[in-house]
Order: C-alpha cells, then structure tokens, then sequence
C-alpha cells in the first residue's frame, strides 16, 4: 500500500491503474507534508493516517475495480453529435479540452490529416505515461484537428510523439508540482516548409501556437495528464510552445546537427521548461562588451532559478537537469564576433555559473525536497567533489557543460537572452518522415 | 447549424489491469517493509508509524526503510524498472508479507 497527502490520491490511483493495479490501497496524511513541522506531523499519523494503513493492510475493499483484459475501442465511433457549441461543452466536461475552443474533431478532418502520413491509423506509435494509453495516427490526427493544426502538420506531430514516447524524455514526470511542460523544436528544410516561425515573436506567430497546443492535448488525452489529478504544476502551466532555430542567422551549428542529424534533415525535439519567464538583454558598455555581458547574464539567470538544488546532481540517481539557452541572433553573432563558439558558450557559462556553498547549502536545506545535505550528496557520488569543500568556498553549481543546450531564435534585432529551467527530462530529437507525394500535397494543401 | 460527428482524441487502453493482492486480517507474526523514496519526510513519519503498528500489533515485525534501497530521484525509466526489482526481490528476501510505500506529495 501506498501513503499520500490531500490532493495526490487521484494520483495515487491513476498510477495505480496505468501500471495494472485497478485498486492500489492508499492512506492519505492530511495536509501538505513539506511546511508540517514534526509536531504537526505526529499528530497527523496518530489521529489520521495510521487508521488509514492499518484499514489498507489489513481490509479488502469491497468496491475495487475489477481485473480486465486492456479494452479494444473502435477509433471511428462517433462520441458526440451536435453543433461546434454542443462539442465543445462535451470535450470540455470530459476534460478533453485545454480551457480553449477546439475544433471538432470530424471523421473527415481527421482523414484529411492521415493523408500526411504512410501509416496505418491503427498502428501503435507509442505508449505514452503517465496513463499508459496508446497513441495511434487516428488520435494524434484528432488532437492535431482540436488544436487548429493543418493536415500538413501531421508528419511533424506524429514524430514529436514519437519523442514523447522516448524513454530519454522521461514523460512521466511531467506531472510534478514544479509545473514542468514540454516545447517543441524544429529544425530543417521543414521549418519553412510549414512556415513556421523562427524570428521576432516565434512562439506567438503562425503555426507555432497550434503545434504547441496539439501537443499539449495530446500529453492531456494520449498520455492522460489531467490538471490537478495526474499533472500537478501547483500554478498550472501555460500551453505548450514552439520554437524554431534560426538556421540561416546563427554563426554556429543548429541544434539539430548537435544531435546527430543532417542539416538537411527536417527534425522535431521535445523539450521541457519549469518556466516561460523574464528575458533581460546584454548590453555593451564602455567597461565591458556585450559577449561578455551576455555570458555573465546568462550564468546569473541559472542561480536564480527555482531548483537549483537539483544543478549539481548527475548520473542514475540525481534528477536529470536541463537547462535551455536562448540566444537571439544579434547576441549569437556578438558572441561569435568575439571569438566564442557554441561550445565555448556552453563552456563559459558552465564555469561561471558559480555561488558559495554556503549559499548553495541554504537553498537544498530549505527549498529542496530530498533530506540529504550538499556534502552527503557529493559523498554518494551525486554531486561534484568539490561539494564537500568549505562553506565560503565558491562552487560551480552545474554538474557539467552537458546541462546547457543552445538555441538561436526570436527577433533578430532585439539582444535578448532567456533561460529555460528543466529537469527530469533530455532533448529528445527525431527525424520527421515525409510521405514520398509530400511536395504535392503540401502544394494543394496550401492552395 | 450544422450538425457535427466527431470521434474521441483518448488514447486505447494499453495495460491489463489486475487487482491487487488480498490484505492480511492480522499483522501478527507478518513481517511489514517500508519502502521510502528519501523525499517528503518519511524519515519523520516512519518512525511514528513503525511505533503505531507495533502498538497494535505487538506481534508484528518491521523492515525499516534504511534496510532498503531509499536514494531520491531518477529520470532514467529503466532505471527506476531496476530498482523497483531489487526493491521487489528485497522484500521477498527479508520475508516481507506487506509493504508500505511513501511519501507520495
């Protein structure tokens, strides 16, 4: 059996279900844990939460749910008719939609998006968490149709499941309360293709909205993250978003090459970020130059960020960091001018990134939720060595250069900078296929 | 206006799904595992519980969690598969006939 606190046994049970166990026996502590001190907390498991284990050890419930075979659904049952007002309320009161209108998902709308892909509409893409449901061509094609997506999207989309699906995207975590949520990146010929956007406003022009948001309810009704069930982000999150680099303005390699693929390749990676937030631009002055503003900035935005307790942390038993730096073209090229490469980016800011471990210790004490102090961390091989040092020694906060990913998008003309805070989850790229008549349709499609 | 079908976006049931094992009527003479993920203070409410259930149960014999694997955090799923195997094949060889998992907040 297992112990939760309020609010997180919907979550408990889901779980339970998505793993194969229609009636997980749960105790529930009430209240929030985290703030309770030990006093509160005896009171809690004595009055309360001890009766709660004790029934589930000891009491079968007579009302769990039964055993069954995982139940086949004929994707092209009608689940609603009516007008585009009637559906709406429908998919709203079964918390299918994001709080926006969507568009109906037809028969034959979602059939003019499988015309964009070779696949059969059965076939299984990915079995995505935290639901473990099954995500099939048919129903990405209907989540794309909801979100205002054009059929030529579909390839794009059917890959970026693809990644969802990716162990190394680690979706299941997406449900944390540091309200944690993907975005999308595109990389390639594709890019413009679709037209989407990669410059001034990118992740508000276009195209861009609507990819987002068809993932974003396809991590809702595929993967089964439900707001304040499954998906805790104690602030919710905002609709997922998408980027594109700016392949023809950035003085370095694009992302997509980094991982391996052919520039020419048309590529989608799913990223996650804790925050949308602050974007501060680096200025040159008569006593510093912009690239070195830049790279300072960029290293004091990093500790500012909300869990930096997790920075140091690497290997199988530290949560996965990542962080996002996005670079507009016209801080690129400044940074480049002065000599600095991609890697020498990454690399700066890694060693400048640095706080004294005094300071660092306050925040694991008091903001982390793991009880185990800086020092017993670098012990156990979690953290750097140099964690172990003396509380003004001053220590550098990330675990290595490998946590921090460049991108150039946004407005060319504006020097801004923006940190994207992560965790639990590392870029996860995929090749987009094309169905072989993919100039054709996407010319008729565009007519 | 026009009338509109449209099909489900869910996704298909992947999982069989089972119920879970038959509790046990009386914790004495059963030996019970805590199983803690190193978050949320269960180092606070483990102590407490352990002191509960063998109140109740004086009979009962309890596998603290420090008798078990209980380092925080991992984003690697077939790392987490692994350990809850070890943790699985753990409590099998300690004679766990229960165990407790917790803290989930």
């Amino acid at each position: 059996m297992v112990i939760t606190s309020t609010g997180f046994s919907r979550l408990a049970r889901l779980t339970g279900k998505a793993w194969g166990v229609a009636d997980l026996r749960i105790a529930e502590y009430p209240g929030p844990l985290g703030i309770h001190d030990s006093g509160q907390i005896a009171h809690n498991v004595e009055s309360s939460l001890i009766d709660g284990i004790v029934n589930g050890l000891t009491r079968d419930e007579e009302s769990g749910g039964a055993a069954t075979a995982a139940r086949s659904r004929n994707q092209r049952d009608i689940v609603c008719s009516g007008t585009a007002e009637d559906v709406n309320g429908f998919f709203a009161s079964k918390e299918w939609s994001d709080g926006l209108p969507i568009v109906p998902p037809t028969i034959a709308r979602v059939e003019a998006f499988l015309k964009f892909t070779s696949r059969s509409p059965e076939e299984a893409i990915a079995t995505l968490p935290s639901a473990n449901l099954r995500a099939t061509p048919w129903n990405i094609a209907a989540n794309a149709v909801m979100a205002g997506c054009r059929p030529e999207h579909m390839p794009l989309i059917l890959a970026a499941v693809e990644a969802l699906g990716d162990e190394r995207c680690c979706l299941g975590s997406l449900g944390s309360t540091s309200g944690i949520f993907p975005y999308i990146l595109v990389n390639g010929p594709i890019v413009k293709q679709l037209g989407i956007e990669y410059g001034a406003q990118l992740v508000s022009r276009g195209p861009n909205p609507a990819i987002g948001r068809a993932i974003g309810l396809i991590v809702r009704n595929i993967a089964g993250f439900r707001p304040g069930a499954s998906y805790m982000g104690t602030f919710g999150c905002p609709l997922a978003f998408t980027l594109a680099e700016s392949e023809d303005e950035t003085p370095w390699e694009p992302f997509h090459v980094q991982q391996g693929f052919d520039r020419n390749a048309s590529t989608v990676t799913i990223g996650v970020t804790n925050n949308w937030g602050a974007s501060p631009a680096a200025y040159d002055t008569p006593e510093q130059n912009g690239a070195e503003t830049a790279l300072q900035l960029l290293a004091r935005e990093i500790t500012h960020k909300t869990r930096l307790f997790n920075f140091p942390g690497s290997g199988p038993d530290a949560e996965t960091v990542m962080i996002t730096l996005l670079i507009s073209p016209s801080v690129a090229k400044s940074l480049a001018a002065a000599g600095y490469s991609k890697h020498d980016v990454i690399t700066q800011v890694y060693e400048k990134t640095r706080m004294p471990l005094r300071e660092f210790d306050w925040v694991l004490k008091n903001t982390a939720i793991m009880r185990t102090t800086a020092r017993e961390r670098a012990q156990a091989g979690v953290f750097p060595q140099e964690f172990m040092g003396a509380p003004d020694d001053i220590v550098r906060v990330l675990s290595s250069p490998d946590v921090l990913h460049v991108m150039v998008c946004g407005d060319p003309h504006r020097n801004r900078i923006m940190v994207l805070e992560g965790g639990h989850t590392q870029p996860t790229t995929k090749p987009i296929t094309l169905p072989s008549n993919w100039d054709e349709l996407l010319r008729q499609s565009t007519k | 206006m026009e009338k509109l079908d449209v099909v489900s976006p869910a996704g298909l049931d992947a999982v069989k799904v089972t119920r879970a094992a038959p509790r046990i009527n009386d914790l004495n003479g059963k030996t019970v595992g805590e199983i803690w993920n190193g978050v949320f203070k269960g180092d606070l409410t483990f102590p407490i519980i352990r002191r509960l259930l063998k109140a109740k149960f004086p009979g009962v014999k309890i596998i603290p969690y420090t008798e078990f694997y209980h380092l925080p955090g991992s984003d690697v799923p077939s790392h987490q598969r692994e350990l809850a195997r070890q943790i699985v094949a753990a409590a099998r060889d300690k004679g766990c006939d229960a165990v407790i998992s917790g803290n989930g907040s």
